[in-house]
């Protein structure tokens, strides 16, 4: 059976120490941020599939049609 | 505050989500939308030909006996070559093709499982026993051309390929039984 680990006096945890365990939530900074992580969500999202979407019409107008029709 | 603000967080999140999803069906409807068009203007389609033939008696009579491969010019002008995928060639192994005129490409396999393309070009389809691999093509450039087999089909499948020789209308004259063969280089 695992024993619990022995913390001596003289080996203080950090976790003693509440300013390094959780930072303190301001709700008022919290609602600053929350007002713009949407916006990056849907920049970093959306500039990814531009890229895709990019890349697909390039391949279908660069490749695909010159190489002539077929059915 | 601090009760509405979740409320806040989570209709602006829904809001960002609705966008998001109404812009991803747009691209999917373009996309779709760039596929139909090509399909109905441009005549690209998938080759989706169900016809079926015996393997038994592929080589025997009918459309796929011996004297019957290869390219032949019908009355009418229209171009279809006739070829057999088989363990480990094609028949026959070199097919001539006219340059920008529509040609009608039938592969029918009396064995196994064969696939092919040829390169540089959309042509690309299975061929599968027990039934016949059409596909309409138009070759827009002269030269030759690798045609590979692309399903793998057993020990000899990387020896098995044919040439298509793409001509210019002036170098693809058929002969009085209307036959074209590869011109010999």
């Amino acid at each position: 059976m695992p024993r619990d680990p022995v913390i001596h006096s003289n080996q203080p945890s950090a976790a003693d120490s509440p300013f390094d365990v959780a930072d303190e939530v301001d709700e008022a900074a919290l609602a600053a941020v929350m007002r713009y992580v949407p916006l990056g969500a849907g920049v970093l999202a959306g500039a990814a599939v531009a890229l895709l979407v990019l890349g697909y019409l390039l391949i279908y107008v660069l490749v695909f049609i010159p190489r002539g029709t077929v059915g | 505050m601090s009760e509405r603000q979740p409320e806040m967080h989570e209709r602006r999140i829904l809001g960002t989500e609705l966008l998001w999803s109404f812009g991803v069906g747009v691209l999917i409807a373009a996309t779709l939308s760039i596929v139909v068009f090509t399909a109905l203007t441009m005549g690209i389609n998938p080759p989706s030909n169900v016809e079926r033939v015996d393997p038994k008696v592929l080589h025997l009579s009918g459309e796929f006996a011996e004297h019957n491969l290869g390219t032949s010019v019908a009355a009418d002008g229209s171009v279809t070559a006739r070829i057999i995928a088989t363990q480990f060639m094609f028949v026959p192994r070199c097919i001539a093709v006219p340059q920008k005129r529509p040609v009608t490409l039938r592969f029918a396999a009396p064995d196994v499982i064969h696939g092919i393309l040829i390169t540089g070009t959309n042509v690309n389809t299975m061929v599968v026993p027990g039934f016949v691999a059409q596909v309409h093509a138009q070759f827009t450039r002269s030269g030759d051309l690798l045609m590979p087999c692309h399903e793998y089909c057993g020990l000899g499948h990387s020896e098995m390929w044919a040439t298509v020789q793409v001509l210019p209308e002036s170098a693809f004259q058929p002969d009085r039984d209307g036959r074209v063969s590869c011109a010999q280089r």
